[in-house]
């Protein structure tokens, strides 16, 4: 596998469009999406179910369902992920780039103990044995917080709380020291309370094994606090991207202002009405032309559904997919 | 007091209109027209034998225990009786005294199972307690045992069977009955308006009809598959008559010839199969999701 | 404990109620003339006491642990019942191994290949599996493999001539092994092959049935593609944690399967020639042995509570989410 120590681009996509088989034919989940993650940071994707940032993702594990055409590339550490074959698959899959899922109810397996889930691909990976397997995974608790690392080794995920399902989930996730976490939503099933601590802890993870990830959730708060860079996701597309302080503060495209004026604001008087944006988000199969976004922009101008509006560099690493810019001030 | 004639909430009304829907799309499967095909062919051997045999089921002829040839297609057997005319004389027997004793116990079943949902307390006790204790005897000690008692004989065969397929419908109706009235506390009370009798016609029945449908259709090709069993052991119909089972039976003392035990066989199995393929597209028809899923 | 009793309750009044008359069945024709012998028959079995006193002194027998004494071979039915009650465990436990084995690797296929030619073609199999009358299939088997092809012997446990091992369990092939007689052994399991497998073939039917729906009620759970994001092989998937998912709702299909190897033993043995609890069952029955028939069901339903009961435990040692504390 070639390591390149000296780019500092971890993961490259490029034009990614993913095409999945419906009952009425095939839809274009994502369509044409550009993003780049660097070692060491943080990366967020942000947007609303069906936007796409799931599949996505899903896309570079090769974890999409049967049937899914993918097109356009995506280059990890120089490596081409899109299209790998099994053996080569498994073995980017856990080792190199690992996956926390939303749920932790569903993603760990309800009869399998903990040990067992820490460490299978640990031995399938490193070779280790299994006593060796044993000591890793009691320390790989004690990392996560979980108390009492040893007889949790024993318990089985059930006899969690949701947030210490997470936590094992993630030292699932970075058992075998892999470059890259991808986070799906992994704090949107999670109390409110308990957010915090399993968004402290990944930052702390990140930080100590330099480790990049890749964060979805279409919860803004959150991206705030841990994600350095942002990219905004709409109908499989992406509409605006950059430095995740530039981009809440000063948002450049309609869709990334709605998402914000449509937060309660913590300060504003009791009877302020929400803001949504109005409309929905319209469905893979019936697209709108030109700029998916325009039915529901108060923006829109002719041109808007006619041509579908390119990502475009704006200078301070952002990227802006809207021709008509009207947030300029 | 004044009856409150509140709407029929959506979800119970139900009509057999939306039956073709879901029964109709189990048509076009392949595996169901098989079985439709297939069981259509018995039922018109059934109905047609007296033009279709070649021969008097039981006119014995001087050749004994012949292969088959052009003039006995299944060969004869220790008396010189034509066995593709038996063959297609047992269908007489089996396949509506099947049918028979399916209705039989899906009415009996359903009745008893109906009456103990809706009316709970010591009737729902009485009723599954003894589909429990008929569920705890092995099928065929239970069946044997009465058939025995009662000398054996199609219709004490056809009387054990009734006993011990009842339950499985008495189980499946009253869970559906008794679900239902959970289900919806507006028609629980449009319930107590109206006459009961009425109401489990019009609300309940048209629900429970599905899987009941189901497994009564399953049902048949267990019910061929049981009588046959019992023939089989002497405990069914007496000797003379075409019957499958009591056919194999001889079958097997006279092992050399294949004919006699192996067509009999062949067509024990065709019905049974005709009947489980049309019972498992079914099913498909009205729980997808499972698709040939597991049984009852 | 409740449905023992019940059973004992139903197999009496049953037995009872039942215009035959046990005397004139078992006696037959010298019924007719003698109606001495008849009445020694009856003074004999107590069947000329009033029927609550013939209940109650059943049930004392029975708490002492004797099931009365059999009308037919005349011994007590204990004794019945322990010669012949290894034959059939034998036989079953085989049948159920293979069913087990089978029916839950031809399940995972047609779920890993859904709606694929694989798949339709097993669901045509499991269907005919479970539509074939027993004792035809028997018929068959012995047949082709015995008659035709000779490579399995076609009745009873042992070649004649060959002499049982020493008696430890009642399992030829296990007794056989245990005292060493690697020969016998051998013959025990030829003579075992065909008629477990004919058992087996109902069953077959049925858990790769079950199995399929099992596991594809499971194998689009996160979990499941949480342990492929992992890089575990597929098979390693399969086995481990699509398997494991799927397997409680198998496991219940196991009170299901032994019930229809019990059922099928009745078939299978008279035509094997089999000495065990089926044939035993069958001769009872038909000679309406009363205290026979009732050893024979009462046997029967025990072993179903302890079968029910073992699946119970199973399910706790599979499922940790339904283990107590």
């Amino acid at each position: 596998m070639g390591r390149s120590a000296v780019n500092p681009t971890l993961l490259e996509v490029r034009k990614l469009r993913i095409h999945l088989p419906t009952a009425s034919g095939m839809s274009t989940v994502v369509d044409g999406v550009d993003f780049e993650v660097r070692r060491g940071e943080v990366f967020g994707i942000a947007g609303e179910s069906g936007s796409g940032k799931t599949m996505s993702v899903l896309a570079l594990l090769g974890l999409l369902p049967d049937g899914a055409v993918v097109e356009g590339s995506a280059k990890y550490d120089g490596i081409e992920l899109l299209g790998l074959k099994g053996p080569s698959m498994r073995e980017i899959r856990g080792a190199e780039i690992a996956m926390v899922f939303q749920d932790p109810m569903t993603s760990l397996h309800p009869m399998l103990s903990v040990e067992r889930q820490l460490t299978e691909h640990v031995r399938y990976h490193l070779g280790v044995s299994a006593r060796q397997a044993r000591i890793r995974a009691a320390q790989l608790l004690r990392e996560v917080r979980i108390p009492d690392p040893e007889s949790a080794l024993g318990g089985y995920p059930h006899q969690f709380s949701g947030g210490m399902r997470q936590r094992i989930a993630i030292a699932i996730a970075l058992a075998c020291n892999p470059k890259l976490l991808i986070a799906d939503e992994p704090t949107t099933a999670l109390d409110v309370t308990v957010q915090a601590g399993v968004l402290r802890l990944l930052d702390r993870l990140r930080v100590e094994a330099g480790l990049s990830v890749v964060m979805i959730t279409h919860d803004l708060g959150v991206m705030s606090s841990i994600a350095e860079w942002l990219t905004v996701m709409y109908a499989g597309r992406v509409v605006e991207s950059g430095r995740t302080a530039d981009v809440l503060a000063r948002p450049r495209h309609p869709y990334t202002a709605g998402l914000l004026a449509a937060l309660p604001h913590p300060e504003a008087p009791a009877e302020t009405a929400l803001r949504a944006i109005k409309g929905a988000p319209p469905s893979p199969l019936a697209r709108p032309a030109g700029c998916a976004f325009h039915p529901r922009c108060d923006y829109a101008r002719p041109s808007c559904s006619t041509s579908v509006p390119a990502l475009v560099p704006i200078g301070e690493g952002r990227g802006l997919a809207c021709p008509v810019d009207p947030l300029i001030a | 007091m004044t009856v409150q004639q509140l709407p029929a909430p959506a979800r119970f009304r139900i009509s057999l209109r939306r039956r073709p829907g879901t029964i109709a799309s189990a048509w076009r499967q392949p595996l169901a027209i098989a079985g439709m095909v297939l069981a259509g062919v018995w039922i018109f051997i059934a109905v047609f034998v007296p033009f279709l045999a070649p021969y008097d089921p039981l006119h014995q002829t001087d050749l004994l225990l012949a292969p088959p040839t052009a003039a006995h297609l299944f060969g004869t057997d220790e008396l010189g009786r034509d066995v593709f005319s038996r063959v297609l004389w047992g269908s007489r027997l089996s396949i509506p005294i099947a049918f028979f004793l399916v209705v039989g116990a899906v009415v009996i079943g359903g009745t008893l199972g109906a009456l103990a949902g809706y009316f709970g307390g010591v009737v729902e006790e009485v009723v599954m307690r003894a589909a429990d204790l008929v569920f705890a005897f092995p099928t065929i000690i239970l069946a044997m045992a009465v058939t025995a008692a009662l000398g054996p004989s199609l219709q004490n065969a056809v009387l054990a069977l009734l006993i011990v397929f009842w339950p499985s419908y008495a189980r499946v109706v009253r869970g559906l009955v008794v679900s239902l009235k959970q289900a919806d506390y507006v028609s629980a009370t449009r319930l107590l308006g109206s006459s009961s009798r009425r109401a489990l016609m019009v609300d309940v029945l048209p629900n429970v009809a599905g899987p009941v449908l189901v497994l009564a259709t399953l049902d048949v090709g267990n019910a061929v598959l049981l009588l046959a069993g019992l023939s089989f052991l002497g405990l069914g119909s007496p000797p003379p008559f075409a019957e499958w089972g009591s056919m194999v039976n001889v079958g097997t003392q006279y092992f050399e010839r294949w004919w006699m035990g192996t067509f009999p066989g062949f067509a024990i199995l065709s019905v049974v199969l005709a009947f489980n393929f049309l019972g498992d597209s079914l099913r498909d028809a009205l729980d997808p999701r499972s698709s040939w899923g597991g049984q009852q | 404990m409740l449905l023992g009793l019940g059973i004992t309750f139903v197999a009496f009044v049953l037995t009872e109620l039942l215009p035959g008359d046990p005397a004139a069945a078992n006696l037959g024709q010298r019924a007719i003339g003698d109606p001495a012998a008849v009445q020694a028959f009856r003074e004999h079995y107590g069947l000329d006491k009033p029927l609550p006193v013939q209940y109650a002194v059943y049930l004392q027998h029975l708490v002492h642990g004797d099931l009365g004494e059999s009308e037919q071979s005349h011994r007590p039915v204990l004794t019945d019942l322990r010669e012949y009650v290894p034959a059939t465990a034998e036989l079953a436990v085989t049948s159920i191994i293979i069913a087990f084995a089978l029916g839950i690797a031809l399940g995972i296929l047609a779920a890993v290949r859904r709606n694929k030619f694989t798949d339709q073609l097993l669901r045509v199999v499991s269907l005919s599996g479970i539509s074939m009358p027993t004792f035809w299939l028997a018929l068959v088997a012995i047949y082709v493999f015995f008659f035709k092809l000779g490579w399995v012997p076609g009745s009873e446990r042992l070649d004649p001539g060959t002499f049982a091992p020493p008696h430890v369990t009642g399992l030829y092939t296990v007794d056989a092994l245990l005292s060493g007689q690697t020969d016998v052994f051998t013959n025990a399991v030829q003579h075992l092959i065909l008629p477990a497998f004919v058992l087996a073939a109902y069953n077959i039917g049925l858990l790769t049935r079950f199995t399929r729906s099992a596991v594809l009620e499971v194998i689009n759970n996160d979990y499941i593609q949480a342990a492929r994001a992992k890089g575990l092989p597929e098979r390693t998937v399969v086995l481990r944690h699509v398997l494991r998912a799927a397997l409680p709702p198998i496991i219940t299909v196991g009170g299901l399967a032994f019930a229809n190897v019990m059922t099928g033993t009745v078939l299978v043995e008279k035509i094997f020639a089999w000495p065990g609890i089926g044939n035993y069952a069958f001769l009872s029955a038909t000679t309406l042995d009363l205290p026979a028939i009732m050893g024979v069901s009462l046997f029967v339903a025990i072993v179903y509570i302890v079968v029910n009961f073992v699946v119970d435990v199973l399910y706790g040692v599979i499922d940790p989410r339904v283990r107590v504390g």
